[in-house]
């Protein structure tokens, strides 16, 4: 039954890793003989770690504030009243919006000469460095955004189907409403929670255009990396890109696995 | 320490709807009593449970319980405890640590929690099975882990939401015993609701008969089968039997003829109801009608299980139902005699407007 879907996702997915593997370890060049080599990961290895540094950074910071405004928007959601109402509606709109026009919409919103500075009379020169600053601050705020409304809809959606009718049976055994979410809430929705927010770390990590417009141009994330050095006007820059990719792949299934890994250790998932 | 439940004029509304879940209901259940919520689906019997555990608040009236307003009191703090029809076992959580659940998140440890929690899980039968996860149960190890979940609560009131209806007939009638064994051992005061009316004879000292969120009559199970207060009581028990005629002077007098009814009765239009369980058949007869008896014949018998239920017709195309024990000898068209035990026998008043169902609605129990 899933075979024609698989098929076709395992030739792509497959096929892309290898590709690019190859191409990283000389295997597949565009110009020149075929000859192995890890030229492209030792030759740059410090920017590599450097750039797998500021990657890691920026998904695991936007990530983690992610779910906790995420977890906070579902339970709103959940709760059922008017602003409940609006907040599901609102992230159902973010997560249509590319994250291109996020990150204009945020670079517009934080830069310097924004619309923040401007309606809070903040000068340019004394305005932080939000967008292309130290910080990565625009870079983070836009994941951040975008993604929490991803993990409250996947978080809200479990909690309204499972989560209802064990809160209430958990209310008739004493427990207050932090009780309930420490003891209830948070464990069954533990489960979407992760996925959700490892697909959001994983997407944030592999994803160049928001670092791109909004971060700085030295150091740069992986993703930014591969996309520079692919499009490099030299052809033996190619290896070096796929080298960048192939880091990020390998990254992003290890954290899948630790991901999936941990949950399979849960009563829940038992 | 079980506590009385008084409600008093409650009514709910939900929404913006236009028929109101309940309507003007007062209960009065003693503190250690059973007292079962009997209905049709949708007559507002949850909803009573609902708001008397907090989870929903009345749109008018109010729950008292042991004297104190609780309309104002979050549903964590009543000191209510429910059982729903799912158990709602926490996934998560051990068979042992779903009992422990309301000592834990009371601030005890976790193993003065587990402790205190083996007490109930041993109360419920199920020792052993502590350390399981809640999907290793059958449907009904659940609903005994939930209710002594509940208990582990030490709740003086304990609501049960139709708590056995999804479990089959013999897992219910251990249900009823282990219910029986908990009344003795912690006496808590019990509202169950349940659409089984053998059910809420079995366990409750009380019925509550409620239809359309009106609270019909609340009375002991003797009475709500022998006394009904109305057509309507009479019909959500199952009653089978209803003679229109008229009472006049401690008789009712219809085409049946003349039949002694309870000396309290008014004179004027009544319908005679007596439970067909109650009705004594004579074997085929050729013999003169007993002085509380009538003499019929026999129209239809049908078998339900072990006994039989037989319909006698009488004058003017009136029908009597019957239940027989096993081996009793009639057969279609004979003559019997019918005797109607003037204990069981009861008037109530002609219906005012169109009265929904028909005599006996579901099968005769």
């Amino acid at each position: 039954m899933v075979l024609p879907a698989l098929v076709p996702a395992v030739f792509v997915v497959a096929g892309g890793v290898g590709a690019a593997a190859m191409q990283s370890l000389g295997l597949m060049p565009l110009v020149g003989p075929v000859r192995f080599s890890a030229d492209a990961y030792t030759g740059q290895a410090e920017d590599l770690f450097r750039a797998l540094g500021l990657s890691l950074a920026i998904a695991a910071v936007s990530t983690v504030i992610a779910a906790v405004f995420g977890v906070g928007t579902a339970l709103l959601i959940v709760g059922g009243r008017w602003c409940g109402r609006i907040l599901a509606a609102t992230s159902a709109a973010t997560v249509t919006i590319p994250h291109l026009i996020g990150a204009a919409t945020v670079g517009l919103l934080l830069a310097d000469s924004g619309v923040l500075a401007r309606v809070l009379g903040v000068p340019p020169e004394l305005w932080p460095s939000l967008v292309g600053g130290p910080w990565w601050l625009a870079v983070v705020a836009e994941y951040a955004w975008k993604e929490s409304a991803f993990i409250a809809l996947i978080v809200a959606g479990t909690l309204i189907t499972r989560v209802a009718r064990f809160d209430e049976a958990a209310a008739l055994l004493g427990a207050t409403r932090w009780m309930r979410f420490r003891f209830v809430m948070l464990p069954l929705a533990l489960p979407a929670l992760a996925i959700s927010s490892t697909i959001a770390f994983v997407y944030t990590l592999g994803s160049y255009e928001v670092a791109w417009l909004l971060g700085r141009t030295y150091p740069e994330p992986l993703a930014v990396m591969a996309l520079r050095l692919f499009n490099s006007v030299s052809l033996t820059a190619r290896p070096e890109a796929a080298a960048a990719a192939v880091l990020t792949t390998l990254v992003s299934f290890l954290v899948v696995g630790a991901c999936f890994w941990a949950l399979r250790k849960t009563a829940l998932w038992r | 320490m079980s506590r009385t439940v008084s409600l008093h004029e409650v009514s709910k509304t939900f929404g913006a709807s236009q028929h109101p879940a309940l309507t003007g209901v007062s209960l009065e259940v003693p503190a250690g009593s059973c007292t079962a919520i009997l209905g049709p689906s949708g007559s507002g019997k949850s909803t009573i449970l609902r708001v008397i555990a907090g989870l929903e608040r009345v749109s008018a009236g109010k729950v008292v319980v042991d004297g104190t307003d609780v309309g104002g009191i979050a549903a964590e703090k009543r000191g209510i405890g429910m059982v729903f029809q799912r158990p709602l076992l926490f996934p998560h959580l051990s068979v042992l640590d779903n009992i422990a659940f309301s000592q834990r998140v009371g601030g005890a440890s976790r193993v003065a929690s587990r402790r205190h929690a083996q007490h109930y899980l041993d109360l419920v039968q199920l020792g052993g099975f502590g350390a399981r996860s809640v999907q290793a149960l059958s449907g009904g190890q659940e609903q005994r882990v939930a209710i002594a979940r509940a208990l582990a609560a030490a709740p003086g009131v304990l609501l049960l939401d139709e708590p056995f209806s999804a479990l089959d007939p013999a897992l219910r009638d251990d249900m009823h015993e282990l219910l029986d064994d908990i009344r003795r051992a912690e006496a808590p005061t019990i509202i169950l609701v349940t659409h089984d009316r053998d059910e809420a004879s079995a366990v409750a000292d009380n019925i509550a008969v409620i239809d359309g969120g009106e609270l019909l009559q609340h009375d002991t199970v003797d009475h709500l089968y022998n006394r009904p207060a109305s057509i309507r009581v009479s019909r959500l028990m199952g009653g089978l039997n209803e003679i229109e005629g008229t009472v006049q002077a401690g008789m009712h007098v219809s085409p049946l003829g003349r039949v002694p009814v309870p000396a309290n009765t008014p004179d004027g239009p009544g319908i005679l109801v007596i439970r067909h369980e109650a009705i004594e058949v004579s074997p085929c007869t050729e013999a003169a009608a007993p002085p509380s008896g009538v003499i019929g014949h026999v129209s239809r018998v049908r078998r339900f299980g072990p006994r039989r239920m037989v319909s006698v017709a009488f004058r003017g195309g009136l029908l009597l139902h019957a239940a027989l024990p096993p081996g009793d000898a009639v057969r279609d068209g004979c003559r019997v005699s019918l005797t109607l035990p003037p204990q069981a026998v009861s008037v109530v008043a002609v219906p005012i407007g169109p009265v929904f169902g028909e005599p006996g609605s579901g099968a005769p129990r």
